[in-house]
């Protein structure tokens, strides 16, 4: 029977019985990382092209960091990582966060749950990345 | 479903669907909205030949080249073979880079007579979004019309406020707050600076500074410290060119005229020698840099102006002459660093006083790496002679209000009562438990009452009175803002816009979207209660929703929508502001519907009138800034509570106004306006089914109907075994 008070079937993240702060570590972990090892058994291709995607992503980041690429450039390099991202977590982590962030409730991720999920972290990650390259002098627009 | 049901959805679609596609894209007028400009502009010494100068000097009928610093012309009429001096003529970036919303600045032509009076102004680039499509251009025209005859000495401002107080009041545009803000310190300072320079407005002496006898001799390291020798630095990107690892410039500057500082650096012979050479009431700074280029400007000649740097205080700027340079032998400061390019200048007016702060100003053009026009801009560091070297220590300085900081002040009333309204919804939806409680399914009231009073007060106070209406633009804004230039006082200058945006982003996270979009919103407001009063009078039997199929098709039109104008924005904010007139916002509130050319006006009445007939179809499908806060909203801390039974009774869902609860009881968030009529029956023991059902048990057994817990049942009654006598 399906429970109303979820959008999505509960789901248990390997971590999510573990202490505050080891669930915590890894959290942030999963934020930053979103591959897993039974989700690169399933997505062999599409995680070989992922990780040939995050050094070019790495690459990006180190031109932009010495100014030598334009923002619309980061900004594609952005959204197409956060596309690629989408579909590597809907089958490595399909999950995501449900209630307060400081809870345990997870649940499995429809796309579009997704799809907030990478684009949100992402602009977050970004924008943090940004505003510290920028406050650092090494990015100047 | 029936046939007749099922036409009326199709053509609720398809109505959908034309305003989608028909939202009036309409043609940007032509006019100085991102013009292109000759690229000479800004530096062919024959300004007149690309701009109509003729047109803000009238009367004049041939120009001089640029003079001056910062630039200006002189207009002249020929009478009789004899050319009379009529007034200037000036661009504004010649002479200021302050920018407007769009962060970059208005490119103004200003004509002055010789008198001082502003005798024209003429718009010729802008890049404001609201000017685009929204207000027209001609009442940005009629608002700078407001400054021909006025004295480039009087204290102008926007607003009445301060009228009969010295001041001179402008009437300001109307949902363009921040651009004539910055329009009127471009006009007004460009004004001052060129009737200073030419003799119009004369530098009232300020009292000069008097050293304390202080006879320390400092290191290099100590002045540096202390803030008596400071640094100007500025990087090659600032300027557009590439990255390098040598700045463009790297000053260090000082005012030499102070004892202590002047014998540390230049030693005691130098500093008496430098002294010996100056007149009362002039003083000496110097400038040592190692950059990788000249502050001195590659293109100074003997004779002319030192075109790159400058003194400024107050509204006043020091330029330099060849007469006013002297050389720099040698800094004798113990730790001095190398240099390449030195100098000391003299600043000889008697406006200039050292007892109070000062600018040193790098002046410089920047490279558009996009269009590769050359910007004027400034950098500047401020400089004051510490308290411990002046009789008496540092005058008191007032210095005067930010103009982000006036509006404040000035509108300090609607502030408060704007902020009370956003705290006291968040409090009333924060107490929504006790709210929905004391309400039934026949009685909403509870709920309702404050409810529609937010709404009452957003359409009215937020709306029509504040226009603080949030808009999917602002998010673009701020995108381009982080990318190119963040300046706080620019969101600041709109604070109704600011604080709905902290609560917005609060409450979004907190709750998710729907209170703002379901409460507060003034468009969203107006839309459902369009659709409430037509029920009350009697249209409810014409009302109607799309079948979920359909709801369920459409609703993911207003994310496609938002990333739509999110990806048009980064190739050209231009197309995505005129592509956010999907949003009806300017035309309903901003601008109003009557003042907007026939597309704008059909559209905007188009939505509302269906609104009368379906709840906020807008809301639901179309809204970009819906579908930005709906994805945010997936991870809201705290949501709608359910019971298991909700997944299979339908009686929520059957109400559910915003079609957000699934066939299975489940709320979406990202859909929900936060109506509370769910959670009114959640605890409704006549009108939720498993609670009556409950209710109806416990009645027949004579058990008492214990009170409703969180969970949304009766609270179990437990036998407690009886104590022994």
């Amino acid at each position: 029977m399906v429970d109303p008070r979820s959008m999505t079937e509960p789901m248990t993240p390997p971590y999510a019985s573990s202490g505050a702060a080891a669930r915590l570590a890894a959290e942030v972990r999963d934020h930053l990382w979103p591959w897993s090892r039974s989700g690169f058994q399933r997505q062999r291709a599409i995680q070989a092209a992922g990780l040939a995607l995050a050094v070019a992503v790495s690459l990006a980041w180190v031109l932009a960091a010495l100014g030598q690429l334009a923002p619309a450039a980061i900004i594609g390099w952005w959204f197409g990582w956060s596309v690629f991202e989408i579909a590597v977590r809907m089958g490595s982590k399909p999950y995501v966060k449900e209630g307060p962030w400081w809870g345990s409730r997870y649940r499995r991720a429809s796309l579009m749950d997704m799809i907030c999920y990478v684009g949100f972290k992402n602009l977050m990650i970004g924008a943090v990345l940004f505003i510290a390259l920028k406050s650092a002098g090494l990015l100047v627009l | 479903m029936n046939p007749i049901s099922a036409l009326r959805s199709l053509a609720a679609g398809a109505l959908l669907a034309a305003t989608a596609l028909l939202s009036p894209l309409a043609i940007a007028a032509e006019g100085a909205y991102e013009a292109p400009l000759p690229a000479e502009i800004n530096t062919d010494p024959e300004l007149c030949r690309h701009v109509p100068c003729a047109e803000v000097v009238p009367g004049a009928d041939s120009f001089s080249p640029r003079k001056g610093k910062p630039a200006y012309v002189e207009a002249y009429r020929s009478e009789g073979g004899q050319k009379t001096l009529v007034g200037y003529a000036f661009l504004s970036t010649d002479i200021v880079d302050i920018p407007a919303y769009s962060g970059k600045p208005v490119i103004t032509l200003i004509g002055m007579d010789t008198k001082g009076i502003i005798t024209g102004t003429k718009i010729l680039r802008h890049s404001e979004p609201i000017l685009l499509l929204g207000i027209p251009e001609s009442v940005l025209t009629k608002f700078i019309r407001q400054y021909l005859g006025k004295f480039v000495g009087d204290k102008i401002e926007i607003g009445k406020a301060h009228e009969g107080e010295g001041m001179i009041g402008l009437d300001a545009i109307t949902g363009a707050t921040v651009t004539v803000i910055a329009q009127n310190q471009v006009i007004m300072r460009s004004g001052v600076a060129i009737a200073r320079q030419v003799g119009i407005l004369k530098v009232e002496p300020k009292p000069q500074i008097r050293f304390a006898p202080v006879e320390d001799t400092l290191s290099w390291a100590q002045l540096v410290d202390e803030g008596s020798v400071r640094r100007l630095t500025v990087r090659p990107e600032q300027l557009g060119m590439p990255r390098a690892d040598q700045p463009y410039v790297d000053m260090y500057y000082g005012y030499l005229n102070t004892p202590a500082v002047g014998r540390s650096l230049l030693g005691r012979d130098g500093y008496a020698s430098l002294m010996s050479r100056l007149k009362p009431g002039e003083h000496a700074i110097f400038i040592v840099s190692s950059g990788s280029d000249s502050f001195k400007g590659s293109g100074f000649v003997r004779g002319g102006i030192y075109d790159r740097v400058q003194v400024a205080q107050d509204m006043d700027a020091y330029t330099f002459r060849d007469l006013d340079y002297i050389n720099l032998w040698g800094l004798q400061a113990a730790g001095a660093p190398d240099y390449k390019e030195s100098a000391i200048f003299i600043i000889r007016d008697p406006g200039f006083s050292a007892a109070y702060p000062w600018n040193l100003v790098f002046l410089a053009n920047k490279l558009d790496r996009e269009t590769g026009h050359r910007d004027f801009v400034s950098f500047s560091d401020e400089y004051w002679v510490l308290g411990r070297y002046m009789d008496g220590g540092r005058p008191t300085v007032v210095k005067p209000d930010a103009p982000w900081l006036k509006v404040w002040k000035a509108r300090k009333v609607e502030i408060a009562l704007f902020a009370a309204l956003l705290v006291a919804v968040a409090v009333v939806y924060a107490k929504r438990d006790a709210l929905t409680r004391r309400s039934t399914r026949k009685n909403k009231w509870p709920v309702n009452a404050f409810k529609y009073t937010a709404w009452v007060i957003s359409i009215g106070f937020v709306g029509f009175g504040l226009l603080a209406q949030p808009s999917i633009t602002q998010v673009l804004t701020w995108f381009h803002s982080l990318l190119f230039k963040w300046q706080w006082e620019l969101f600041l200058t709109d604070p109704f816009i600011f604080l709905f945006w902290i609560f917005i982003i609060v409450t979004t996270f907190v709750w998710g979207r729907g209170l703002f979009c379901g409460w507060l919103c003034p468009f969203g407001s107006l839309s459902e209660l369009l659709y409430k009063v037509a029920r009350g009078v009697g249209l409810g039997r014409f009302q109607f929703a799309l079948p979920m199929k359909w709801h369920n098709r459409l609703k993911w039109v207003k994310y496609a929508a938002f990333f739509m104008l999110l990806a048009v924005s980064m190739f050209s904010m231009g197309l995505a502001e005129k592509l956010a007139e999907i949003e009806p916002f300017k035309t309903t509130y901003l601008v109003g519907l009557f003042n907007r050319s026939w597309p704008y006006t059909l559209f905007a009445s188009g939505i509302l009138a269906l609104s009368i007939f379906m709840e906020r179809p807008f809301c639901k499908y179309l809204c970009p800034l819906g579908g930005a806060l709906a994805m945010p909203s997936t991870f809201r801390w705290f949501g709608l509570r359910r019971k298991q039974e909700c997944s299979s009774c339908k009686a929520c869902a059957v109400g559910c106004g915003s079609l957000a609860i699934d066939e299975h009881g489940r709320i979406d968030h990202r859909e929900c306006m936060h109506c509370l009529d769910c959670m009114v029956l959640y605890t409704d023991e006549h009108a939720c089914p498993p609670l009556a059902q409950e209710r109806k048990r416990r009645t027949k057994a004579g058990l008492p109907l214990t009170p409703i817990g969180r969970d949304g049942y009766y609270i179990p009654i437990k036998p407690v075994p009886a104590q022994k006598a």
